[in-house]
């Protein structure tokens, strides 16, 4: 690592401006107030060391306090949770992991708790929730038999209150945390939120090349996903985009989208004027055989494939061409799962959609007439319609960083 | 049984409109109505799935589903009602109660209780005041508190 450049780094305390850093799972991105750099990453080397040697005279400028960073190369935590209901407890905690930047969620319908299958993989944090305060007597034995089948780093309670005492008696570490369904049955995100995002905190900490990070920032480092999803409100600062919109975040391991809240019918109220879900195994680099896996068991890919003018050799290729015929099935993809074509844990009303919003690896693949043309066969083949939203690109990738330049136009102002 | 041990002014009713139905001021009727006699009510408003009045009972621990539809929706989704309770593994003691207008057009009550009944309602009120309605959910209560008594008492 180059130790030279930190020391600078930490003598250099006269500046206002921020230093922006994106550690992503294929690409570093550093921005700052008049230039933007993105670098491919390179995999045998430290994310701190490989990110000094390309761009350490950028860093150097920098004092610790000024740079922010943000991350999605720890792979995000695993989730499992357990709740009584679909509609409230399992969607209310899926929707506070996935927008607290959780990536992997599984969840578990109480009432059919011996019928899943016991995950053999360590899980980053067990959610357990159900029943409004009112309502106890809720979770039994039948709970911790089956907890005490599965390999967790962390479990967290969250359901009614009446139950916490019992639970607290019969699991082991567990956390109690207020309930996240009130009284009148609505969503209560605080307390989760801050344990979940508190807890993506630790794991980089504990992740020996992320942590490094901290050599170079004083600043908490955020999961990118959170990131980008408190920017969606200022997006319109740097975008046209036409509300209501979605933006898809096609990366190298996975797909995040991030959606208007006016585009779906739900029973859940929150504060949130945009939500976030993720599709996990559905990029191009790191994901590349799971998103083949999905493209050859849908059954309208091989049409696709043939507008396309290509046979399902191509999958077979390492060419460029290849890349962008993956990134489009990406999109297509993408657009099936949150439409009523798949039931997914949303179903998103696109043909209310004035916008699409690309970002992440797929802006440097695809050209806009190539992403339209995805996006217009999937609306007449699976919509039945000729509604065509408006394609935006993110085509410098910077789209998280809107939330850190509305900042300093608000500290401007208060200082005029 | 829920019902036995808490008193009948204190019990839960899930309550809402059913389908794609917006009648929010009758639904407001009803839930006042209920909380002056005592319920405690949870009303998931207008435009309700069934799925979601079935998981408000769960997460409620409610003793009542009520029911209502003012546009004679109701008859679509009903027939879903029995399919969908089946897959909850602890509603057997819910009482399901179904008000409104449920016919589209017009209907006879005599032809259009004992079809809702088949759905797997226990009480139908077609085009009933409001506290007539609510008089006869009062009354099917108490006559199950008897009969279950009654069983008890037989079982000794």
């Amino acid at each position: 690592m180059s130790s030279a450049a930190i020391e600078t780094n930490q003598d250099s305390n006269n500046r206002d401006e921020k230093l922006l850093i994106d550690v992503g799972s294929t690409y570093f991105k550093l921005s700052t107030d008049d230039n933007l750099e993105q670098h491919f990453r390179d995999f045998n080397k430290d994310i701190l060391d490989d990110l000094m040697q390309k761009c350490g005279d950028t860093i150097a400028g920098f004092a610790k306090k000024d740079v922010h960073i943000c991350s999605s190369a720890n792979g995000g935590l695993t989730t499992l949770i357990v709740g009584i209901s679909h509609t409230f407890s399992l969607k209310y905690a899926t929707n506070i992991a996935f927008n607290s930047g959780i990536n992997i969620i599984d969840t578990v319908l109480y009432q059919d708790i011996e019928d899943y299958s016991i995950p053999s993989d360590l899980i980053d944090v067990v959610i357990i929730v159900g029943g409004i305060n009112s309502n106890g007597g809720v979770f039994s034995s039948r709970l911790y038999d089956y907890l005490a089948q599965l390999h967790y780093s962390n479990i967290v309670f969250v359901g009614n209150e009446i139950d916490a005492p019992t639970v607290e008696e019969n699991i082991d570490h567990v956390v109690i945390l207020p309930n996240i369904i009130d009284n009148r049955l609505h969503i209560v995100e605080d307390h989760l939120s801050d344990y979940l995002t508190h807890l993506y905190q630790q794991d980089i900490e504990g992740k020996e090349d992320v942590k490094n990070l901290y050599n170079i920032t004083s600043n908490q480092i955020y999961p990118t996903p959170y990131i980008v999803n408190k920017t969606l409100p200022l997006i319109d600062a740097k975008f046209s985009v036409v509300n209501p919109f979605i933006l898809l975040d096609i990366g190298g391991a996975t797909t995040d989208i991030h959606y208007s809240k006016d585009l779906v019918d739900d029973n859940l109220v929150s504060e949130n004027e945009y939500d976030r879900l993720v599709f996990k195994k559905l990029g191009v680099y790191k994901s590349k055989q799971s998103l083949i896996f999905a493209a050859k068991n849908n059954e309208f890919v091989y049409e696709l494939l043939m507008h396309l003018k290509v046979t399902e050799n191509i999958f077979e290729e390492q060419s460029k061409k290849a890349t962008k015929i993956l990134m489009q099935l990406a999109i297509f993809l993408v657009l099936c799962k949150i439409s009523h074509y798949r039931k997914a844990y949303i179903n998103i009303k696109l043909l209310s959609l004035n916008s699409i919003v690309l970002t992440g690896g797929i802006t440097k693949v695809l050209i806009r007439e190539e992403i339209e043309d995805i996006i217009s066969f999937f609306y007449k083949k699976i919509l039945n319609s000729e509604h065509n939203p408006v394609t935006v690109l993110d085509s410098h990738y910077d789209i998280w960083t809107l939330e850190a330049a509305s900042l300093k136009e608000r500290g401007k102002k208060l200082c005029q | 049984m829920y019902i036995q041990v808490r008193a009948l002014k204190n019990m839960k009713v899930v309550t809402g409109v059913v389908g794609n139905d917006i009648h929010v001021v009758a639904n407001r009727l009803l839930e006042l109505s209920l909380d002056a006699r005592g319920y405690e009510v949870f009303n998931l408003g207008v435009n309700t799935y069934l799925e979601e009045f079935f998981d408000a009972v769960v997460e409620t621990g409610a003793d009542v589903l009520m029911i209502s539809s003012l546009n004679g929706e109701a008859e679509g989704w009903s027939r879903e009602v029995q399919l969908l309770k089946a897959k909850y593994k602890h509603l057997d003691n819910l009482i399901m109660m179904i008000g409104g207008n449920l016919v589209v057009g017009t209907g006879s009550a005599e032809d259009i209780i004992p079809k809702y009944k088949n759905y797997g309602f226990d009480i139908v009120c077609h085009q009933v005041d409001l506290n007539t309605g609510l008089d006869q959910l009062e009354a099917f209560i108490e006559e199950r508190v008897v009969n279950d008594s009654d069983i008890k008492e037989s079982n000794k």
